[in-house]
């Protein structure tokens, strides 16, 4: 993961922010509300991660987005329109939407399920098939030709993932929702898919509403995350970082868990401490473990600690950059954390 | 009873020569099967067929229908099915009784009885195969912004395509099985030369006429599954 | 008019009939249940067990669905007619075409109700030490009696209903009056196919109520399928 503060996140120039202006959602026959005056704003091109136990209603948060659920009371505005003035079937048709277990349609070839909204939009042929292409080698199932005619079956769950991300970003919406998209992978698939995912957003710049359970998922992904308690309720909003070092309250602390200190790591790659570092030190001694340059501090911490040694050589292909201690990576340079904590943009 | 039938005592048809099985009422007499084959069985063979498919065809539309509107309105389900179950139940005999003195000894009354005994399969068929359309797809589809009716026509019903098939498989086979029972109503069908050769009675006839209507089971039931495959070619597609 | 006035009266004289024969439809009832029931029994003592054996291996799944599938092909009419020719007029063969029409859906669900019994809780089951014979009885059978009923339903219905078609074998029962008008006229023709009717629903209703009995607590009640 190496994250560059200068890289222009919003490659559209309207505004796809998503505004939650008081929303409250209240189910009925239920005597509390599932989402308790929501406020919150993604801005344009960001990525904000809804977290929280279950009951914490963020699942229901993300489809109010979409109307797969109605509003109580308050507003939702993407851009500058609120959604209640959009009919629901043209809106949906407006914001990528992909869910756990992909929900791709079975009895559609990859290239069909991906041609669904382009084909209710009436794109002529030419155009879906380009899109479809370019999308498939943006999720990386490359060679596109070997793709296309399998079904979901012939798929595994990995690669029904990407078809699914491929899909929702089918007709270019300006605005996509994640509904805990790699929930079912396992954990090394699932890796592997936060990174392209991470990639594929970086390049596309869809401001993007993410639901998940994992919290570490969430500091990995997230620009700003929302941390939802039961009853419906936001208990903080903001960078990963922050949520770290500052939990705003009990209940965002064990959410967090034990290791909140660590998980605060792996915000933080070697290479950033080394630039925040005046002048980084160059000894010759080299009995020092070797670690790449974008490790996170945690993984490096790891590797020290398994060396039993007191710092570590940072290397980028091949050559020496300089030596990280022991201190630096407990206790980074605020700089260094800061770099990608600034208002929410600094991926 | 027509001339076509072996009648009275002794067992012997009165045309021709009559070969030793035939004398003797063997299980079942290959020769008298050919010979007779143009007269005794191929025309109860092609009223059978249209009998079946008729009765099929309409049940298929009645029943479908049923199911949609039971699907979209939960509670008719309930009242529907109990219907379509009574209708089930009753016997294919006491059903064709019933109905003759409302619309007489004619194929109507027949095809009236057969169609009540495909609904309670077909619809069950239908709404079982809607209903186990899976929630995600559902989910990810309405999401996408397909309308009720895309939802319906691209998702729910190719989906529930295999269980509507094997429910059609189903309400083929019984009705050719039933569609016997109708020689006692109509001369017609494969039920009409077992009927005419009971007082004789000659295993010939039953046998030839009795192992035509399986075969003819089978062989819709096999067609169906032809259809079945080439409307669902992704339950076939495996890695 | 005088038409539908015709048809008002066959259809309402079936009542008196009912009332003025009740003894002689009585009797063709205890005729029609007997030519019904003693080969369901039988297929039931032979069909059960044959079926939870299969079942409980996991074998003969092919055998199950072939001996279904020839069953529901198999005509009643040409099955007794086959028979009179080999056994001759009479109960013993209406009771043997019957039974052959009550073993495969008996046979089929019974095999299908401990085929189909999640492995995972068999599993489960053999791995706290149960024997294959408790993993049948504590397991297998309790979860599977719902659909072990619903096949003997499907085949009481059934030889109830084809019972009717046995008169062509001179067996008796209800059959002789749906079958006779010329003996008990229209309105007895229309009695006949009534009581009949009721016949077999009552039969089914009976085991309705057996199935709601039968299915454990704690098991989502089976959604009972003619089918």
């Amino acid at each position: 993961m190496t994250h560059s503060s200068t890289d222009p996140k919003t490659t559209s120039t309207t505004n796809s922010s998503i505004v939650f202006d008081h929303v409250t959602k209240l189910y009925p026959g239920q005597n509390a509300p599932a989402l308790d005056s929501l406020d919150i704003e993604v801005k344009s091109g960001e990525l904000v991660c809804l977290v929280g136990p279950s009951g914490g209603g963020k699942t229901t948060a993300l489809q109010l987005v979409n109307r797969l659920v109605d509003l109580s009371s308050g507003d939702i505005r993407i851009g500058d329109r609120s959604i209640m003035d959009i009919p629901a079937i043209e809106l949906r048709r407006t914001i990528g939407y992909a869910i756990q277990q992909s929900g791709l349609f079975p009895h559609y070839t990859v290239a069909e399920n991906i041609a669904i909204v382009p084909n209710i939009l009436k794109w002529d042929k030419s155009r879906t098939t380009r899109r479809t292409v370019e999308l498939l080698e943006l999720v990386g199932l490359t060679p596109v030709d070997s793709w296309l005619g399998r079904y979901p079956s012939q798929l595994s769950g990995g690669q029904q993932q990407r078809v699914g991300i491929a899909r929702a970003l089918a007709a270019d919406p300006p605005v996509m929702l994640m509904d805990e998209p790699f929930g079912a992978l396992d954990p090394i698939t699932r890796m592997a898919v936060q990174d392209e995912f991470l990639e594929i957003h970086r390049a596309v710049g869809k401001t993007t509403l993410f639901v998940t359970h994992d919290i570490d998922e969430a500091i990995k992904m997230a620009d700003r995350i929302a941390i939802l308690k039961p009853g419906g309720k936001l208990a903080q909003y903001d960078t990963p970082a922050e949520v770290l070092t500052h939990p705003a309250d009990e209940f965002v602390a064990e959410f967090l868990g034990a290791e909140r200190g660590l998980k605060r790591l792996a915000l933080t790659t070697v290479a950033e401490v080394l630039v925040a570092k005046a002048e980084p030190e160059r000894p010759a001694e080299s009995d020092l473990p070797k670690v790449e340059a974008d490790v996170t501090l945690r993984e490096a911490l790891s590797v020290v600690s398994a060396a039993g040694a007191h710092g570590a050589r940072v290397m980028e292909r091949g050559s020496h950059l300089g030596d990280v201690t022991l201190h630096d990576l407990v206790d980074p340079p605020a700089n260094a954390v800061d770099a990608r904590n600034g208002e929410g943009v600094g991926l | 009873m027509s001339g076509i039938a072996p009648a009275g005592d002794p067992v012997i048809p009165d045309y021709g020569q009559a070969s030793e099985c035939v004398i003797n009422n063997g299980p079942f007499c290959g020769d008298w099967f050919v010979d007779q084959w143009a007269t005794v069985f191929w025309p109860p063979l092609v009223d059978h067929i249209y009998m079946v498919i008729i009765a099929v065809v309409i049940g298929f539309v009645i029943a479908f229908a049923a199911a949609l509107i039971a699907y979209r309105k939960r509670w008719l389900a309930g009242p529907i099915g109990i219907v379509a179950t009574f209708l089930y139940t009753l016997p294919p005999l006491a059903l064709f009784q019933l109905l003759v003195p409302f619309t007489g000894l004619t194929l109507l009354t027949v095809e009236i009885a057969l169609v009540c005994f495909t609904l309670v399969i077909i619809f069950q068929a239908v709404l079982a195969g809607l209903a186990a359309v899976p929630e995600d797809v559902k989910r990810s589809a309405i999401g996408m912004g397909l309308n009720q009716r895309q939802l319906m026509v691209k998702v729910e019903l190719p989906l529930a395509l295999p269980s509507i098939i094997s429910g059609l498989r189903i309400a083929t086979v019984l009705t050719v099985s039933v569609a016997t029972i109708a020689a006692f109503v109509v001369d017609s069908g494969l039920g009409s030369p077992i009927l005419k050769a009971v007082s004789s009675p000659f295993n010939t006839q039953f046998i030839g006429a009795g192992a035509l209507a399986v075969l003819l089971a089978f062989v819709l039931d096999g067609l169906l599954v032809i259809v079945g495959r080439v409307l669902t070619p992704w339950m076939r597609a495996r890695v | 008019m005088d038409e539908s006035e015709g048809l008002m009266n066959e259809i309402f004289g079936a009542f008196p009939f009912i009332a003025a024969n009740f003894g002689m439809l009585m009797e063709k009832t205890s005729e029609h249940m007997l030519i019904s029931l003693v080969p369901l029994l039988a297929a039931i003592v032979i069909g059960v067990p044959i079926g939870i054996w299969l079942g409980h291996i996991h074998k003969g799944e092919f055998l199950a669905v072939s001996i279904t599938n020839i069953g529901r092909a198999l005509p009643s009419l040409a099955l007794i007619a086959i028979l009179i020719g080999f056994v001759g007029i009479g109960m013993l063969n209406a009771m043997i075409a019957l039974f052959l029409l009550a073993f495969p859906p008996i046979l089929s669900y019974a095999f299908q109700a401990v085929n189909s019994a999640d492995r995972d809780l068999t599993r489960a089951a053999k791995g706290m030490g149960m024997t294959p014979l408790q993993v049948l009885n504590k397991v297998e059978l309790p979860l599977g009696l719902p659909m072990i009923i619903s096949g003997i339903r499907t085949a009481a219905v059934l030889t109830v209903s084809s019972a009717t078609i046995a008169t062509i074998a001179g067996s008796g029962g209800l059959g002789d009056v749906i079958l006779n008008q010329v003996a008990y006229g229209i309105e007895g023709v229309l009695a006949g196919a009534v009581w009949v009717a009721i016949l077999a629903i009552l039969v089914d209703q009976v085991f309705a109520l057996l199935l709601r009995v039968a299915a454990p607590t704690g098991v989502k009640q089976l959604r009972a399928t003619t089918v």
